[in-house]
């Protein structure tokens, strides 16, 4: 029982009924049911990037390009769609695009062994350049977007499914289906195992390259559904889609139990650390208060707990000396 | 020719961007004068001020990713302790000080604490823009005092009072890195148990890092007010990136212990040469990323196979060395 109670995701959990509470008894009205539903559809697209990152950062690597990844494949999406490509192939071409990001990065870091940061980082710069060459193309200038598209696909941005929002309910059908991967499969023991110690599990014998290289693979298909699905949202496909999910994404990785050296981290945690980060940012704008002070709270939220984390671990390293001159 | 390209990485991209130079010069007559260059080193003042801070940190395995919101914090508070009529040299003590302690927020929480460095600058990152918000209530601070904006204006010899601060910068991490201490902050980066052993305060050190990047954005926040005249919301966002791609281009590794004052210097003009000469050759803004981007991607995966290749060949050519003295004593073996 006690195994169980330990948990980082309880804690996390606790911290959000926490959170909510505090909110509800600011402004009551932020605890009805349709309000916290439907705005998910707000912040989900963070989740939606940031469970399958975590995944990289298990596997002891980072990716930081996802978030102009996210508007290199709205606008890909895009334009297949002004070119009257039917809805379905538009999408696999979204997709594809995204898969290719995801694919470029591993084979670069794989070919030069440097560190994931420096290559990530020059993607990110890479993709939104070429994002916004590409939407040049199509005449739509700048940040105004690509939009026409069918009237059924923005109407899903909208839609409901088992009275969950859309949005919400690909979040949450996505991180089922990966939290299965990473939890109960081989390819997620690897996953942690490679972020142990890579060496050994080279030496082992484990496909190391190509793990890797299906985690990026994943971060890039997941920023394209999050392209995808912010441009039903909005009803147009623009340059900038991600661009605001690269601080909160990685925040909630690290948040949710994520260790930035590898080995460490869980689906769970992350989900349930978007959904704090998520209702901060809410919850702070409807009490209220303007969503400047909110970004630097939620940076401050990180730090806060992450300090805590590690100066729990600081007071751990101390006390069991204590303990043991009391034995 | 190879060995050559991969062990002096600073002398190979001072030549690729003379090449980059003088390519845009024959295209575009008029480009190559003394006028050129003195743009270019104002256009690149505030990255290279903002790199010449996390270069240190680097040095120490860390990284910094805060510098752009400290940049901005500090020209905030410039900005409105300028127009709240605090004289100027204690308006930029103010702001000097707002970097000093955001650099020692940033030292605390990886030196003291124990926090990994990329996730503590990540969260002050939104933490110092979102204070910096905070203060100007959202809004722009505009109408800085003349006086400021003199200090960014080109006084003589196309240098203007915040270029020579930068020259003087460059100068004094160059002769900090030589000097023993200097020499600390390489060990530290190296290997941080070796040198804790040795008996180096590596704590200190590694906090010392953390403030002077405070500093140097601070001083780069001060420089962008200066050069603007007056100071957006977003002001510096994003340049942290920029100027560790710039520091990573010049051969400053992020693994920490190896990298060279020019190498930074020379990644910075790069950086800021091919914005220039895009603006020079018309091309339209919304390519600078791509073409950014693409090159930087482009040298580190140059870099990286050659590195990679040498050290299979340094490797096959020990493996022959060991074979002939095999076969040597093979010999001697056989003569007995």
């Amino acid at each position: 029982m006690k195994r169980y109670l330990m948990r980082w995701e309880v804690l996390l959990l606790g911290l959000l009924v926490l959170e909510l509470l505090v909110f509800g008894f600011i402004n009551p009205r932020f605890l009805r049911p349709s309000s916290m539903l439907f705005g998910t559809s707000d912040f989900v697209q963070v989740g939606i990037v940031a469970v399958p990152l975590t995944f990289v950062i298990i596997a002891g690597g980072i990716d930081v390009s996802f978030a102009s990844t996210v508007g290199l494949c709205a606008i890909t999406f895009g334009i297949a769609n002004f070119f009257g490509l039917p809805l379905p192939v538009a999408l696999l071409v979204g997709f594809a695009t995204g898969a290719l990001a995801g694919l470029l990065n591993a084979t670069i870091i794989r070919l030069t062994g440097l560190q994931p940061l420096v290559v990530t980082l020059g993607s990110l710069y890479m993709f939104s350049g070429a994002a916004t060459v590409l939407s040049g193309v199509v005449g739509a200038n700048g940040y105004e977007g690509i939009g026409g598209f069918p009237a059924a696909f923005t109407a899903l941005g909208y839609a409901q499914i088992f009275g969950l929002p859309m949005p919400l309910f690909v979040f949450l059908s996505f991180s089922a289906v990966l939290l299965v991967l990473l939890h109960l499969t081989r390819f997620g023991r690897l996953v942690f195992q490679i972020g142990q110690n890579e060496n050994a599990a080279r030496h082992s014998g484990m496909p190391v390259a190509r793990v890797q290289m299906l985690t990026y693979v994943m971060t890039g298909v997941a920023a394209a559904l999050a392209g995808v699905m912010l441009s039903a949202y909005f009803g147009s496909a623009r340059v900038d889609l991600g661009s605001a999910t690269l601080l909160p994404a990685i925040t909630a990785a690290v948040l949710g139990g994520a260790s930035i050296y590898g080995g460490q981290g869980s689906v769970l945690g992350t989900i349930i650390a978007t959904f704090i980060i998520g209702y901060l940012q809410q919850g702070l704008q409807m009490s209220g208060v303007p969503s400047q002070i909110s970004s630097a709270l939620s940076g401050a939220l990180l730090v806060l707990v992450v300090a805590l984390r590690h100066g729990a671990a600081l007071l751990r390293d101390i006390i069991p000396v204590r303990t043991r001159q009391i034995d | 020719m190879l060995e050559r390209i991969a062990r002096d990485r600073i002398a190979t991209l001072f030549l690729v961007t003379v090449a980059v130079l003088l390519a845009v010069g024959l295209a575009a007559p008029g480009f190559l004068a003394p006028r050129t260059a003195s743009i270019i080193w104002s256009n690149g003042l505030v990255l290279m001020l903002v790199a010449l801070g996390i270069f240190p940190v680097i040095l120490t395995r860390n990284i910094d990713v805060s510098g752009g919101s400290i940049l901005g914090l500090s020209a905030v508070t410039l900005g409105l302790s300028l127009n709240a009529g605090i004289a100027m040299p204690v308006a930029i003590s103010m702001a000097l000080g707002a970097g000093i302690a955001a650099g020692a927020l940033n030292g605390f929480l990886v030196a003291v604490l124990g926090v990994p460095s990329i996730v503590a600058t990540l969260g002050t990152l939104g933490l110092f823009r979102g204070v910096m918000l905070i203060t100007t209530g959202g809004e722009w601070i505009e109408d800085l005092p003349e006086p400021l904006k003199m200090l960014g204006a080109r006084s003589f010899a196309g240098l203007s009072v915040v270029g020579i601060v930068a020259a003087v910068a460059i100068l004094v991490v160059w002769l900090f890195l030589r000097s023993r201490r200097g020499r600390w902050v390489m060990v530290t980066g190296d290997n941080r148990a070796a040198a804790r052993h040795l008996g180096l305060p590596v704590k200190r050190i590694e906090f010392l890092a953390f403030v002077w990047a405070g500093v140097m954005a601070s001083v780069a926040g001060i420089t962008f007010a200066a050069q603007i005249g007056f100071v957006p919301n977003q002001a510096g966002s994003g340049i942290e990136l920029r100027a560790i791609a710039a520091l990573v281009l010049g051969g400053v590794s992020l693994l920490g212990g190896v990298g060279s004052v020019a190498g930074v210097v020379i990644g910075v003009i790069f950086f800021t040469s091919i914005d220039t000469t895009l603006v020079f050759l018309k091309i339209p803004a919304y390519w600078n990323d791509l073409i950014g981007g693409a090159m930087l991607l482009g040298v580190l995966l140059i870099d990286g196979r050659l590195r990679i290749a040498l050290e299979a060949r340094d490797r096959a050519a020990r493996y022959r060395r060991g074979d002939q003295t095999s076969s040597t004593t093979r010999k001697l073996e056989d003569a007995a």
